[in-house]
Protein backbone atom coordinates (compact mmCIF):
# COMPACT_ATOMS: atom_id res chain seq x y z
CA UNK A 1 0.00 0.00 0.00
CA UNK A 2 1.33 3.06 -0.84
CA UNK A 3 1.61 5.73 2.29
CA UNK A 4 2.17 8.98 0.64
CA UNK A 5 2.35 10.64 -3.09
CA UNK A 6 6.38 11.03 -2.69
CA UNK A 7 6.49 7.29 -2.76
CA UNK A 8 3.83 6.68 -5.86
CA UNK A 9 6.07 9.35 -7.95
CA UNK A 10 9.26 7.47 -7.11
CA UNK A 11 8.13 4.41 -7.40
CA UNK A 12 6.35 4.73 -10.70
CA UNK A 13 9.69 6.73 -11.83
CA UNK A 14 12.24 3.62 -10.98
CA UNK A 15 9.71 0.91 -12.62
CA UNK A 16 9.07 3.53 -15.50
CA UNK A 17 5.57 2.42 -15.21
CA UNK A 18 2.42 4.90 -15.35
CA UNK A 19 0.62 5.23 -11.51
CA UNK A 20 -2.03 3.83 -13.35
CA UNK A 21 -0.28 0.55 -13.89
CA UNK A 22 1.10 0.32 -10.14
CA UNK A 23 -2.46 0.96 -8.38
CA UNK A 24 -3.81 -1.78 -10.98
CA UNK A 25 -1.21 -4.20 -9.27
CA UNK A 26 -1.64 -3.07 -5.31
CA UNK A 27 -5.26 -4.35 -6.26
CA UNK A 28 -4.27 -7.36 -7.78
CA UNK A 29 -2.41 -8.25 -4.51
CA UNK A 30 -4.60 -6.96 -2.06
CA UNK A 31 -8.14 -8.39 -3.37
CA UNK A 32 -6.80 -11.92 -4.79
CA UNK A 33 -8.87 -11.21 -8.07
CA UNK A 34 -7.61 -11.28 -11.39
CA UNK A 35 -6.55 -8.17 -13.58
CA UNK A 36 -9.79 -8.80 -15.97
CA UNK A 37 -12.22 -8.87 -12.64
CA UNK A 38 -10.99 -5.38 -11.48
CA UNK A 39 -10.36 -3.74 -14.97
CA UNK A 40 -14.43 -5.13 -15.60
CA UNK A 41 -15.74 -3.56 -11.98
CA UNK A 42 -13.91 -0.29 -12.72
CA UNK A 43 -15.56 -0.41 -16.41
CA UNK A 44 -18.52 -0.51 -14.97
CA UNK A 45 -18.37 2.64 -12.71
CA UNK A 46 -17.16 4.23 -16.04
CA UNK A 47 -20.31 3.10 -17.79
CA UNK A 48 -22.47 4.39 -14.41
CA UNK A 49 -20.71 8.06 -14.83
CA UNK A 50 -21.61 8.17 -18.59
CA UNK A 51 -25.02 7.51 -18.15
CA UNK A 52 -25.71 9.78 -15.19
CA UNK A 53 -23.55 12.40 -16.93
CA UNK A 54 -26.32 11.97 -20.02
CA UNK A 55 -29.57 11.13 -18.04
CA UNK A 56 -28.97 14.65 -16.49
CA UNK A 57 -28.27 16.87 -19.82
CA UNK A 58 -30.73 15.01 -22.02
CA UNK A 59 -34.77 16.44 -22.34
CA UNK A 60 -35.83 18.57 -19.30
CA UNK A 61 -32.85 17.15 -17.08
CA UNK A 62 -33.38 15.69 -13.49
CA UNK A 63 -34.95 17.39 -10.50
CA UNK A 64 -34.49 17.10 -6.90
CA UNK A 65 -37.87 16.02 -4.58
CA UNK A 66 -36.92 19.24 -2.77
CA UNK A 67 -37.38 20.90 -6.36
CA UNK A 68 -33.58 23.02 -4.44
CA UNK A 69 -31.97 21.69 -7.74
CA UNK A 70 -32.34 20.57 -11.05
CA UNK A 71 -32.71 21.08 -14.82
CA UNK A 72 -29.56 23.76 -15.23
CA UNK A 73 -27.23 21.17 -16.90
CA UNK A 74 -29.59 21.38 -19.84
CA UNK A 75 -29.56 25.26 -19.23
CA UNK A 76 -25.57 24.67 -19.65
CA UNK A 77 -26.30 22.61 -23.20
CA UNK A 78 -28.55 25.22 -24.69
CA UNK A 79 -26.28 28.06 -23.59
CA UNK A 80 -23.00 26.24 -25.46
CA UNK A 81 -25.46 25.17 -28.44
CA UNK A 82 -26.01 29.19 -28.99
CA UNK A 83 -21.76 28.82 -28.89
CA UNK A 84 -20.82 32.78 -26.85
CA UNK A 85 -19.59 30.91 -23.47
CA UNK A 86 -16.95 33.54 -22.13
CA UNK A 87 -14.64 30.40 -21.05
CA UNK A 88 -15.01 28.18 -24.15
CA UNK A 89 -16.54 25.23 -25.52
CA UNK A 90 -14.93 22.94 -23.64
CA UNK A 91 -14.89 24.58 -20.38
CA UNK A 92 -18.60 24.71 -20.41
CA UNK A 93 -19.37 21.35 -21.18
CA UNK A 94 -16.96 19.98 -18.13
CA UNK A 95 -19.10 22.20 -15.63
CA UNK A 96 -22.10 20.55 -17.80
CA UNK A 97 -21.09 17.18 -17.41
CA UNK A 98 -20.20 17.90 -13.53
CA UNK A 99 -23.53 19.34 -12.96
CA UNK A 100 -25.39 16.95 -14.81
CA UNK A 101 -24.25 13.95 -12.27
CA UNK A 102 -24.85 16.05 -9.13
CA UNK A 103 -28.11 16.44 -10.45
CA UNK A 104 -28.87 13.20 -11.00
CA UNK A 105 -27.38 12.42 -7.48
CA UNK A 106 -29.79 14.80 -5.75
CA UNK A 107 -32.70 13.80 -7.53
CA UNK A 108 -31.93 10.07 -6.17
CA UNK A 109 -30.30 8.44 -9.10
CA UNK A 110 -27.74 6.10 -9.66
CA UNK A 111 -23.98 7.25 -9.56
CA UNK A 112 -20.77 6.14 -8.77
CA UNK A 113 -19.36 8.01 -5.89
CA UNK A 114 -15.97 9.52 -6.63
CA UNK A 115 -14.71 9.44 -4.31
CA UNK A 116 -17.86 10.81 -2.12
CA UNK A 117 -21.96 11.19 -3.58
CA UNK A 118 -21.50 14.78 -2.76
CA UNK A 119 -18.23 15.59 -5.08
CA UNK A 120 -19.60 12.46 -7.42
CA UNK A 121 -19.83 15.21 -10.59
CA UNK A 122 -15.76 16.33 -10.58
CA UNK A 123 -14.20 13.51 -12.14
CA UNK A 124 -17.23 12.69 -14.90
CA UNK A 125 -16.54 16.80 -15.34
CA UNK A 126 -12.98 15.95 -16.26
CA UNK A 127 -13.02 13.56 -17.86
CA UNK A 128 -15.75 13.35 -20.69
CA UNK A 129 -14.18 16.76 -22.03
CA UNK A 130 -10.66 14.71 -22.38
CA UNK A 131 -12.35 11.82 -24.23
CA UNK A 132 -13.34 14.71 -26.99
CA UNK A 133 -9.92 16.55 -27.01
CA UNK A 134 -8.07 14.04 -26.25
CA UNK A 135 -9.56 11.35 -28.30
CA UNK A 136 -9.49 8.74 -25.12
CA UNK A 137 -10.13 5.00 -25.78
CA UNK A 138 -12.33 3.27 -23.15
CA UNK A 139 -9.25 1.52 -22.00
CA UNK A 140 -7.06 5.06 -21.39
CA UNK A 141 -10.80 6.89 -19.67
CA UNK A 142 -10.46 3.52 -17.29
CA UNK A 143 -6.99 4.15 -16.92
CA UNK A 144 -7.81 7.60 -15.59
CA UNK A 145 -10.46 6.10 -12.71
CA UNK A 146 -7.51 3.80 -11.53
CA UNK A 147 -5.06 7.13 -11.27
CA UNK A 148 -7.52 9.34 -9.55
CA UNK A 149 -7.69 6.48 -7.32
CA UNK A 150 -4.44 5.87 -6.27
CA UNK A 151 -4.15 9.22 -5.39
CA UNK A 152 -7.72 9.33 -3.32
CA UNK A 153 -6.60 6.62 -1.50
CA UNK A 154 -3.34 8.41 -0.23
CA UNK A 155 -6.00 11.54 0.96
CA UNK A 156 -8.80 9.43 2.39
CA UNK A 157 -6.00 6.92 4.53
CA UNK A 158 -3.55 9.98 5.64
CA UNK A 159 -6.62 12.69 5.89
CA UNK A 160 -10.22 12.38 5.27
CA UNK A 161 -13.19 12.89 2.79
CA UNK A 162 -16.10 13.27 4.50
CA UNK A 163 -17.55 16.36 4.19
CA UNK A 164 -18.82 15.87 7.79
CA UNK A 165 -14.95 15.58 9.02
CA UNK A 166 -13.24 17.76 6.76
CA UNK A 167 -15.06 19.81 4.89
CA UNK A 168 -15.86 20.08 1.35
CA UNK A 169 -12.20 20.37 0.61
CA UNK A 170 -12.28 17.17 1.64
CA UNK A 171 -14.94 16.02 -0.95
CA UNK A 172 -14.89 18.42 -3.81
CA UNK A 173 -11.27 19.22 -3.38
CA UNK A 174 -9.50 15.79 -2.66
CA UNK A 175 -11.88 15.00 -6.20
CA UNK A 176 -10.50 17.94 -7.69
CA UNK A 177 -7.01 16.88 -7.08
CA UNK A 178 -7.55 13.32 -8.06
CA UNK A 179 -9.37 14.67 -11.41
CA UNK A 180 -6.45 16.47 -12.33
CA UNK A 181 -3.57 14.14 -11.38
CA UNK A 182 -5.14 11.82 -13.83
CA UNK A 183 -5.95 14.05 -16.59
CA UNK A 184 -1.84 14.91 -16.28
CA UNK A 185 -1.39 11.14 -16.76
CA UNK A 186 -3.75 10.64 -19.61
CA UNK A 187 -2.38 14.12 -21.20
CA UNK A 188 1.26 11.97 -21.07
CA UNK A 189 2.64 14.40 -18.91
CA UNK A 190 5.07 12.99 -16.08
CA UNK A 191 4.58 10.86 -12.51
CA UNK A 192 5.75 14.44 -10.90
CA UNK A 193 3.36 16.31 -12.64
CA UNK A 194 0.74 14.67 -11.62
CA UNK A 195 1.66 15.20 -8.18
CA UNK A 196 1.86 18.80 -9.04
CA UNK A 197 -1.20 19.10 -10.54
CA UNK A 198 -2.93 17.51 -7.52
CA UNK A 199 -1.06 20.02 -5.37
CA UNK A 200 -2.48 23.00 -7.46
CA UNK A 201 -5.68 21.45 -7.30
CA UNK A 202 -6.22 20.98 -3.52
CA UNK A 203 -4.51 23.87 -2.13
CA UNK A 204 -6.74 25.90 -4.56
CA UNK A 205 -9.96 24.71 -2.56
CA UNK A 206 -8.76 24.38 0.59
CA UNK A 207 -10.73 25.93 3.05
CA UNK A 208 -13.38 24.97 1.76
CA UNK A 209 -16.25 24.57 4.08
CA UNK A 210 -19.60 22.05 3.92
CA UNK A 211 -22.40 24.25 4.30
CA UNK A 212 -25.47 22.57 2.70
CA UNK A 213 -28.71 24.29 2.97
CA UNK A 214 -31.18 21.89 5.37
CA UNK A 215 -28.32 19.02 5.18
CA UNK A 216 -29.12 18.26 1.92
CA UNK A 217 -26.59 17.33 -0.71
CA UNK A 218 -27.82 20.18 -3.03
CA UNK A 219 -27.33 23.73 -2.71
CA UNK A 220 -24.16 24.56 -3.09
CA UNK A 221 -23.02 21.20 -3.20
CA UNK A 222 -24.43 20.46 -7.16
CA UNK A 223 -22.26 23.87 -8.06
CA UNK A 224 -19.23 22.95 -6.26
CA UNK A 225 -18.61 20.11 -8.67
CA UNK A 226 -18.30 22.78 -11.58
CA UNK A 227 -15.75 24.18 -9.67
CA UNK A 228 -14.04 20.97 -8.96
CA UNK A 229 -13.67 19.71 -12.26
CA UNK A 230 -12.93 23.66 -13.56
CA UNK A 231 -10.05 23.66 -10.71
CA UNK A 232 -8.76 20.29 -11.80
CA UNK A 233 -8.65 21.13 -15.42
CA UNK A 234 -6.76 24.25 -15.01
CA UNK A 235 -4.28 22.62 -12.15
CA UNK A 236 -3.83 20.03 -14.96
CA UNK A 237 -2.55 22.55 -17.63
CA UNK A 238 -0.35 24.56 -15.16
CA UNK A 239 1.32 21.28 -13.82
CA UNK A 240 1.58 20.17 -18.05
CA UNK A 241 3.07 24.19 -18.67
CA UNK A 242 5.79 23.06 -16.20
CA UNK A 243 4.11 24.83 -13.07
CA UNK A 244 5.15 24.10 -9.84
CA UNK A 245 3.16 24.52 -6.50
CA UNK A 246 6.41 24.78 -4.65
CA UNK A 247 4.48 22.93 -1.54
CA UNK A 248 4.08 19.48 -2.18
CA UNK A 249 1.67 17.28 -3.05
CA UNK A 250 1.99 15.31 1.11
CA UNK A 251 2.37 18.49 2.39
CA UNK A 252 -0.96 19.61 0.97
CA UNK A 253 -2.64 17.12 2.41
CA UNK A 254 -1.49 17.51 5.78
CA UNK A 255 -2.86 21.26 5.83
CA UNK A 256 -5.63 20.14 4.27
CA UNK A 257 -6.30 17.25 7.80
CA UNK A 258 -5.26 19.86 10.04
CA UNK A 259 -7.73 22.88 8.64
CA UNK A 260 -10.08 19.59 8.72
CA UNK A 261 -9.69 19.21 12.47
CA UNK A 262 -10.11 23.03 13.32
CA UNK A 263 -13.24 23.82 11.66
CA UNK A 264 -16.14 24.60 13.40
CA UNK A 265 -18.71 21.73 13.60
CA UNK A 266 -21.00 24.35 12.10
CA UNK A 267 -19.07 24.39 9.04
CA UNK A 268 -19.43 20.24 8.78
CA UNK A 269 -22.05 18.86 6.63
CA UNK A 270 -24.36 20.10 9.71
CA UNK A 271 -26.64 22.48 7.73
CA UNK A 272 -26.26 24.71 10.49
CA UNK A 273 -23.52 27.70 9.05
CA UNK A 274 -22.21 29.25 6.15
CA UNK A 275 -24.85 29.02 3.04
CA UNK A 276 -26.96 27.00 5.33
CA UNK A 277 -27.58 29.35 8.31
CA UNK A 278 -28.30 31.94 5.77
CA UNK A 279 -32.37 33.79 6.01
CA UNK A 280 -32.74 32.16 3.00
CA UNK A 281 -31.03 28.57 3.66
CA UNK A 282 -32.87 28.56 6.78
CA UNK A 283 -36.42 29.36 4.82
CA UNK A 284 -35.81 26.62 2.56
CA UNK A 285 -35.08 24.04 5.76
CA UNK A 286 -38.23 25.36 7.39
CA UNK A 287 -40.15 24.75 3.94
CA UNK A 288 -38.72 21.22 3.41
CA UNK A 289 -39.10 19.96 6.90
CA UNK A 290 -41.56 21.83 8.88
CA UNK A 291 -41.45 20.98 12.19
CA UNK A 292 -40.44 17.20 11.76
CA UNK A 293 -36.70 18.57 11.51
CA UNK A 294 -36.61 19.51 14.68
CA UNK A 295 -39.06 16.79 16.17
CA UNK A 296 -36.23 14.90 18.84
CA UNK A 297 -38.17 11.39 18.46
CA UNK A 298 -39.77 10.41 15.53
CA UNK A 299 -41.66 7.42 15.45
CA UNK A 300 -41.99 7.49 11.75
CA UNK B 1 -1.15 6.68 8.49
CA UNK B 2 -4.59 5.18 8.92
CA UNK B 3 -5.43 1.69 6.70
CA UNK B 4 -8.89 2.18 6.34
CA UNK B 5 -9.45 2.48 2.75
CA UNK B 6 -8.21 -0.86 1.20
CA UNK B 7 -9.63 -1.13 -2.40
CA UNK B 8 -9.59 1.18 -5.28
CA UNK B 9 -13.24 0.76 -5.06
CA UNK B 10 -13.63 2.37 -1.92
CA UNK B 11 -13.03 5.73 -3.69
CA UNK B 12 -14.00 5.21 -7.20
CA UNK B 13 -17.42 3.66 -6.04
CA UNK B 14 -19.48 2.65 -4.70
CA UNK B 15 -22.65 2.70 -7.54
CA UNK B 16 -24.91 3.58 -5.47
CA UNK B 17 -28.59 5.68 -5.07
CA UNK B 18 -27.48 9.57 -3.76
CA UNK B 19 -27.69 11.67 -2.43
CA UNK B 20 -24.89 11.17 0.12
CA UNK B 21 -22.28 8.48 0.43
CA UNK B 22 -21.21 8.62 3.62
CA UNK B 23 -24.94 9.21 5.20
CA UNK B 24 -26.59 7.28 2.67
CA UNK B 25 -24.40 3.96 1.13
CA UNK B 26 -22.20 4.36 4.53
CA UNK B 27 -25.31 4.22 6.63
CA UNK B 28 -26.79 0.89 4.66
CA UNK B 29 -23.17 -0.36 5.43
CA UNK B 30 -24.09 0.19 9.01
CA UNK B 31 -27.41 -1.38 8.69
CA UNK B 32 -25.58 -4.38 6.91
CA UNK B 33 -23.25 -4.83 9.87
CA UNK B 34 -26.75 -4.96 11.74
CA UNK B 35 -28.19 -7.51 9.50
CA UNK B 36 -25.54 -9.95 9.55
CA UNK B 37 -24.84 -9.54 13.23
CA UNK B 38 -28.77 -10.23 13.71
CA UNK B 39 -29.11 -13.14 11.41
CA UNK B 40 -32.56 -12.87 12.05
CA UNK B 41 -36.09 -11.73 11.02
CA UNK B 42 -36.49 -8.52 13.20
CA UNK B 43 -40.04 -7.01 14.72
CA UNK B 44 -38.05 -3.61 16.01
CA UNK B 45 -35.80 -1.79 14.62
CA UNK B 46 -34.24 1.52 16.65
CA UNK B 47 -31.92 3.65 15.18
CA UNK B 48 -29.91 6.83 17.63
CA UNK B 49 -28.52 9.15 15.79
CA UNK B 50 -25.40 12.09 16.87
CA UNK B 51 -23.51 14.69 15.35
CA UNK B 52 -23.73 15.66 11.56
CA UNK B 53 -26.12 12.04 11.65
CA UNK B 54 -28.62 13.73 13.68
CA UNK B 55 -29.02 16.74 12.22
CA UNK B 56 -29.43 16.12 8.16
CA UNK B 57 -30.79 12.23 8.46
CA UNK B 58 -34.03 13.43 7.06
CA UNK B 59 -31.84 15.04 4.18
CA UNK B 60 -29.74 12.32 2.88
CA UNK B 61 -32.26 9.78 3.32
CA UNK B 62 -30.21 7.89 6.28
CA UNK B 63 -33.38 6.40 7.77
CA UNK B 64 -34.17 4.27 4.73
CA UNK B 65 -30.95 3.64 4.04
CA UNK B 66 -29.95 1.96 7.71
CA UNK B 67 -33.57 -0.37 6.80
CA UNK B 68 -32.30 -1.11 3.61
CA UNK B 69 -28.97 -2.43 5.52
CA UNK B 70 -30.79 -4.48 7.73
CA UNK B 71 -33.36 -5.79 5.28
CA UNK B 72 -29.86 -7.04 3.45
CA UNK B 73 -30.32 -4.73 0.56
CA UNK B 74 -27.08 -3.19 -1.38
CA UNK B 75 -26.70 0.10 -2.02
CA UNK B 76 -27.27 0.37 -5.57
CA UNK B 77 -30.83 -1.79 -4.75
CA UNK B 78 -33.78 0.24 -6.37
CA UNK B 79 -35.62 -0.82 -3.02
CA UNK B 80 -33.32 1.36 -1.30
CA UNK B 81 -35.43 4.67 -1.34
CA UNK B 82 -38.70 2.44 0.29
CA UNK B 83 -36.69 0.56 2.57
CA UNK B 84 -38.82 2.07 5.49
CA UNK B 85 -41.96 0.92 4.13
CA UNK B 86 -41.08 -2.33 3.13
CA UNK B 87 -39.91 -2.92 6.92
CA UNK B 88 -42.72 -1.68 8.23
CA UNK B 89 -45.20 -3.87 6.16
CA UNK B 90 -43.30 -6.57 7.36
CA UNK B 91 -44.00 -5.88 10.66
CA UNK B 92 -41.16 -3.84 11.96
CA UNK B 93 -41.86 -0.72 14.36
CA UNK B 94 -39.16 1.53 13.42
CA UNK B 95 -37.77 4.15 15.81
CA UNK B 96 -35.49 6.92 15.04
CA UNK B 97 -33.88 9.19 17.64
CA UNK B 98 -32.04 12.47 17.30
CA UNK B 99 -29.87 12.92 20.18
CA UNK B 100 -28.67 16.32 21.20
CA UNK B 101 -25.04 15.20 22.71
CA UNK B 102 -21.71 14.56 21.22
CA UNK B 103 -20.95 11.00 19.81
CA UNK B 104 -20.29 8.54 22.35
CA UNK B 105 -17.39 7.04 20.16
CA UNK B 106 -16.69 10.42 19.24
CA UNK B 107 -17.40 10.74 15.49
CA UNK B 108 -19.69 13.60 13.38
CA UNK B 109 -21.17 10.48 11.52
CA UNK B 110 -22.44 8.23 14.11
CA UNK B 111 -25.48 5.79 14.57
CA UNK B 112 -26.20 3.47 16.96
CA UNK B 113 -28.39 0.17 15.44
CA UNK B 114 -30.38 -2.14 17.97
CA UNK B 115 -32.73 -4.54 16.06
CA UNK B 116 -34.46 -7.17 17.96
CA UNK B 117 -37.47 -9.77 18.21
CA UNK B 118 -38.63 -11.89 20.81
CA UNK B 119 -35.73 -13.90 20.89
CA UNK B 120 -32.99 -11.77 20.84
CA UNK B 121 -31.35 -7.95 20.55
CA UNK B 122 -28.21 -6.91 19.24
CA UNK B 123 -26.79 -3.31 18.86
CA UNK B 124 -24.15 -1.85 16.32
CA UNK B 125 -22.48 1.28 16.88
CA UNK B 126 -21.16 2.34 13.47
CA UNK B 127 -19.43 5.58 12.21
CA UNK B 128 -19.15 6.58 8.48
CA UNK B 129 -15.84 7.73 7.63
CA UNK B 130 -16.90 9.02 3.87
CA UNK B 131 -17.26 7.85 0.68
CA UNK B 132 -19.36 4.74 1.53
CA UNK B 133 -16.44 3.34 3.83
CA UNK B 134 -17.70 2.30 7.52
CA UNK B 135 -16.00 1.72 10.87
CA UNK B 136 -17.93 -0.54 13.48
CA UNK B 137 -17.10 0.59 16.81
CA UNK B 138 -19.00 -1.69 19.33
CA UNK B 139 -21.24 -4.54 18.72
CA UNK B 140 -23.23 -5.84 21.72
CA UNK B 141 -25.15 -8.97 21.43
CA UNK B 142 -25.60 -12.49 23.19
CA UNK B 143 -23.86 -10.78 26.14
CA UNK B 144 -20.96 -9.53 24.56
CA UNK B 145 -19.58 -6.40 24.34
CA UNK B 146 -17.24 -6.11 21.75
CA UNK B 147 -15.24 -2.84 21.12
CA UNK B 148 -13.48 -3.62 17.47
CA UNK B 149 -10.51 -0.92 15.88
CA UNK B 150 -12.85 0.38 13.42
CA UNK B 151 -11.70 -0.77 10.17
CA UNK B 152 -13.82 -4.14 8.77
CA UNK B 153 -13.00 -6.63 7.51
CA UNK B 154 -14.18 -7.85 11.24
CA UNK B 155 -13.99 -11.90 12.28
CA UNK B 156 -16.01 -12.54 15.31
CA UNK B 157 -15.46 -16.40 16.08
CA UNK B 158 -17.30 -18.87 18.81
CA UNK B 159 -14.74 -21.46 19.33
CA UNK B 160 -16.01 -25.17 19.74
CA UNK B 161 -15.29 -26.16 23.39
CA UNK B 162 -11.44 -26.64 24.28
CA UNK B 163 -10.62 -24.93 21.01
CA UNK B 164 -8.24 -21.56 21.03
CA UNK B 165 -7.81 -18.94 19.74
CA UNK B 166 -4.01 -20.13 17.97
CA UNK B 167 -5.42 -22.69 16.06
CA UNK B 168 -7.89 -19.65 14.53
CA UNK B 169 -5.02 -17.40 14.24
CA UNK B 170 -3.13 -20.15 11.84
CA UNK B 171 -6.00 -20.64 9.66
CA UNK B 172 -6.63 -16.19 8.98
CA UNK B 173 -2.68 -16.03 8.90
CA UNK B 174 -2.53 -18.13 5.72
CA UNK B 175 -5.00 -16.19 3.91
CA UNK B 176 -4.50 -12.26 5.31
CA UNK B 177 -2.73 -10.21 8.06
CA UNK B 178 -4.25 -9.79 11.31
CA UNK B 179 -3.81 -6.59 12.51
CA UNK B 180 -5.64 -6.69 15.60
CA UNK B 181 -7.04 -9.81 18.00
CA UNK B 182 -8.71 -9.81 21.30
CA UNK B 183 -10.32 -12.27 23.59
CA UNK B 184 -14.08 -11.49 24.85
CA UNK B 185 -16.02 -13.54 27.28
CA UNK B 186 -19.72 -12.73 27.92
CA UNK B 187 -22.03 -13.21 30.78
CA UNK B 188 -21.94 -16.45 30.70
CA UNK B 189 -18.03 -16.56 30.63
CA UNK B 190 -18.46 -18.06 27.04
CA UNK B 191 -15.15 -17.13 25.06
CA UNK B 192 -15.27 -14.84 22.01
CA UNK B 193 -12.23 -14.13 19.14
CA UNK B 194 -12.50 -10.98 17.54
CA UNK B 195 -9.85 -10.51 14.30
CA UNK B 196 -9.31 -6.97 12.91
CA UNK B 197 -8.51 -8.00 9.21
CA UNK B 198 -6.28 -6.85 6.62
CA UNK B 199 -8.82 -7.42 3.21
CA UNK B 200 -11.89 -9.06 2.43
CA UNK B 201 -11.81 -12.63 2.89
CA UNK B 202 -12.90 -14.88 -0.11
CA UNK B 203 -16.18 -16.89 -0.21
CA UNK B 204 -14.21 -19.90 -0.12
CA UNK B 205 -12.09 -19.18 2.77
CA UNK B 206 -15.02 -17.90 5.34
CA UNK B 207 -16.55 -21.44 4.65
CA UNK B 208 -13.17 -22.95 5.93
CA UNK B 209 -13.82 -21.04 8.80
CA UNK B 210 -16.81 -21.55 9.65
CA UNK B 211 -16.56 -25.20 9.40
CA UNK B 212 -13.70 -25.00 12.00
CA UNK B 213 -15.41 -22.60 14.83
CA UNK B 214 -19.13 -23.06 16.81
CA UNK B 215 -20.24 -19.80 15.54
CA UNK B 216 -18.65 -17.35 13.07
CA UNK B 217 -19.75 -13.36 12.29
CA UNK B 218 -17.86 -11.66 9.48
CA UNK B 219 -18.74 -8.13 9.04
Amino acid sequence: MYKSIAELVATAETQHQPISELIIQQEIESSQMSREVIWAMMAKNLEVMRAAVKRGAEGEGVHSTTGLTGGEAVKLRKYRAAGHTLSGDAMVEAIQNAIATNEVNAAMGVVCATPTAGSTGTLPGVLFILEKRLHLTEDQMVRFLFTASAFGMIVANNAMIAGAVGGCQAEVGSAAAMGAAAAVEVAGGTPEQSAEAFAIAMSNLLGLVCDPVAGLVELPCVKRNAIGATDALIAADMALAGCSNKIPADDVIGAMKSIGEEMPRSLRETGIGGLAGTPTGQAMKQRIFGDAFVTEDNPE
Amino acid sequence: MANNYKSVFEIIGPIMIGPSSSHTAGAVAIGQAAHDLFADQPTEIRVDYYESFAETHLGHGTDYAIVSGVLGFAPDDPRVPDAVEIAQKQGMTIHFVENQGPSPVNHPNTAVVRVSNAKKTIEVTGVSIGGGTIEIRALKFNGYLVKPQGPLPIVLAIPKPNQTAASIVTQLEAMTTINHQETYTNSEALPLFEFDLDRRLQRRQLEQLRAATAQLIYI
